[in-house]
């Protein structure tokens, strides 16, 4: 929206608006507050914060995370101060910036997931909700209700009955056939689809014969992963009509704008946040520079034009 | 709303004990003034690999007239370490800092007791430097411990000749000052020192560390350590450098090195899960 050269980056995702199509990716960007020293909030689409249970987790024991070629493993397990903390603690500093604010949540049970969704509801400054159906990290629910059509489609279906605030349902990459997850998760109600989550992979220190995490195995995220998720997103969106965000290894505006001309609505930073602290501003200035150069005024007029 | 990364200019990069490099870089004079114990994130500009930025204590910092200079001990230990050896002046890196809580100033405790083990004593000498310029009177005064494995690895002596303090040198191997532990010199010489009458820092490997935990358990000395651990962000938004800090009822509860450390009272951590 910025009003300089008439361009406009504004994009919706159903009743979500947002001012650009440039959000943070959940659990790279702490609360906003870690960052707001660096970022300008209010320039930013959205934030999404670390994903919130009903009850604060510790997380996994250390160490949580190993830099591997092109990208970092991390297994943090959803490390958060649960809901209520959140709601009481975070969301007021949030409040006061003109962003949207996306609450991404984790249960451990359809029950707990309802509500999470419920307390996020009746809190005020909560614009829409994702739903973490794919943290390879953890023992319980988080991946095995994302890698099955049938549970994802029940949480879903759970979350929706719970608020009327839009719900995102962020899929796991790990998985046979994604499509599969995406259109059950659509029929169940899903106002739009993010992806991808961290894909699982390990690392072994060839001296200590010891897994580089405790947790044996995490999450690959970072440039690495940029193709595998351009392809997951490719096939999402020729299977569902729901809006589709792009994750997955975004360094860069010219990263953002592979999955946007793909069709993307919008995209997640995550990893290049750890790098860069203005990463995000990097993107929405780098898009921008990009719309200018190809005489394009209002964003929409590149979503989608990928020619196969 | 003002912090960014500054792109610093390598201007020095020696190896000053074996495996252990000095670097100096010129920063934007707008570069906050760091305290003792507090940390950077460094990266290599311009390099995909490695591509996360690495956490580095601070070993002194001077504003010159149109610039400022830090300066950085760093072992080679992988391949990161190997590629910032291989820089030469001119070079580029992108900083993030000052980063992390430093080290709590005690204004009241008479003796001030700094243990460094190996690279540990980055940020203790820029700690006793600091101490030594604006802290210490007549009243208090500094005792330095200064462990490594031997006499080519010892880091921090051109620091500490020019302070005023009482420096214990010791190496695993005798080859210079006491032989033995850091640690075990210090249990030998802790009755000196009254316990309401002294902070007591530290900083060095993890083993030492928790030594030094077991070594102060059940007395009343009160210790700040800072912690080392693998740092994605370091401004506390990555959760990946948690620390197990004593929770409540025996649960299990992690701190951020980065952003609620690198420095803490060293009761609070749980040493027997580390």
């Amino acid at each position: 929206m910025s009003g300089k050269n008439n361009i406009n980056m504004s994009v919706k995702i159903e009743k979500l608006k947002l001012k650009n199509p440039v959000m943070t990716a959940s659990g790279t960007f702490g609360y906003g507050e870690e960052y707001a020293d660096y970022v300008d909030l209010n320039k930013l689409g959205a934030v999404v914060v670390k994903g919130l249970s009903l009850k604060p987790r510790a997380g996994n024991p250390p160490p949580r995370i190993m830099e591997t070629t092109g990208g970092m493993l991390n297994a943090v397990g959803l490390q958060n101060i649960g809901v209520e903390a959140f709601i009481a603690e975070k969301l007021p500093f949030l409040r006061k910036f003109d962003t949207k604010i996306i609450a991404n949540i984790y249960g451990e049970s359809y029950d707990e997931y309802k509500k999470i969704a419920r307390k996020l509801d009746a809190a005020k400054g909560v614009h829409a909700l994702e739903i973490n159906i794919s943290c390879p990290n953890v023992q319980k629910g988080g991946l095995s209700f994302g890698a099955d059509p049938k549970t994802a489609a029940a949480v879903t279906r759970k979350v929706k009955d719970a608020t009327d605030l839009p719900v995102i349902v962020k899929l796991t990459p790990n998985v046979t056939d994604i499509t599969a997850i995406a259109i059950a998760v659509e029929k169940a109600g899903a106002d739009a689809i993010s992806l991808i989550n961290t894909i699982t992979g390990m690392s072994v220190d060839i001296f200590t014969r010891k897994p580089h995490l405790k947790n044996i195995t995490g999450g690959l995220s970072g440039p690495a992963i940029k193709p595998v998720a351009l392809r997951m997103v490719w096939q999402v969106l020729q299977k569902v009509s729901i809006p589709v965000i792009g994750i997955g290894g975004i360094m860069n505006a010219e990263d953002a704008l592979e999955f946007l001309i793909l069709g993307a609505k919008a995209v997640q930073i995550g990893t290049a946040n750890f790098i860069n602290p203005q990463a995000t501003m990097d993107v929405i200035a780098g898009i921008e520079k990009f719309m200018q150069m190809s005489n394009v005024a209002n964003i929409n007029k590149i979503i989608g034009t990928f020619k196969p | 709303m003002a912090k960014n990364i500054y792109i610093g200019e390598i201007f020095k990069n020696e190896e000053i004990a074996q495996d252990c490099f000095l670097m100096s870089v010129a920063l934007h004079s707008t570069f906050a003034e760091p305290q003792p114990g507090q940390f950077v994130m460094l990266r290599i500009s311009g390099i995909s690999e490695p591509f996360l930025a690495r956490p580095f204590s601070i070993y002194s910092f001077q504003r010159e007239t149109d610039f400022c200079r830090i300066d950085l001990l760093y072992q080679v230990v992988g391949k990161g370490t190997q590629i910032l050896a291989g820089l030469i002046k001119g070079s580029q890196v992108e900083i993030l800092g000052p980063l992390g809580n430093g080290f709590e100033i005690s204004q009241s405790a008479r003796n001030l007791v700094l243990i460094a083990g190996g690279m540990g004593a980055a940020p203790l000498s820029f700690l006793a430097e600091y101490l030594d310029n604006k802290v210490c009177s007549g009243s208090s005064k500094i005792y330095f411990y200064l462990g490594a494995r031997n006499s080519e690895t010892l880091i921090g002596m051109d620091k500490i000749n020019n302070l005023t303090c009482t420096a214990v040198i010791c190496t695993d191997d005798g080859s210079l000052g006491e032989k033995g532990l850091v640690t075990q010199i210090l249990a030998q010489d802790l009755k000196k020192y009254a316990p309401d009458q002294t902070m007591i820092y530290a900083c060095g490997p993890k083993p030492m560390l928790k030594e030094l935990a077991k070594i102060l358990q059940g007395t009343k000395f009160k210790c700040q350590v800072s912690l080392e651990e693998r740092m994605a962000c370091g401004v506390g938004a990555c959760l990946g450098c948690a620390v197990e800090v004593k929770g409540k009822k025996g649960m299990a509860a992690y701190k951020r090195v980065c952003a609620d450390g690198p420095v803490f009272y060293i009761d609070e951590i749980a040493w027997k899960k580390i």
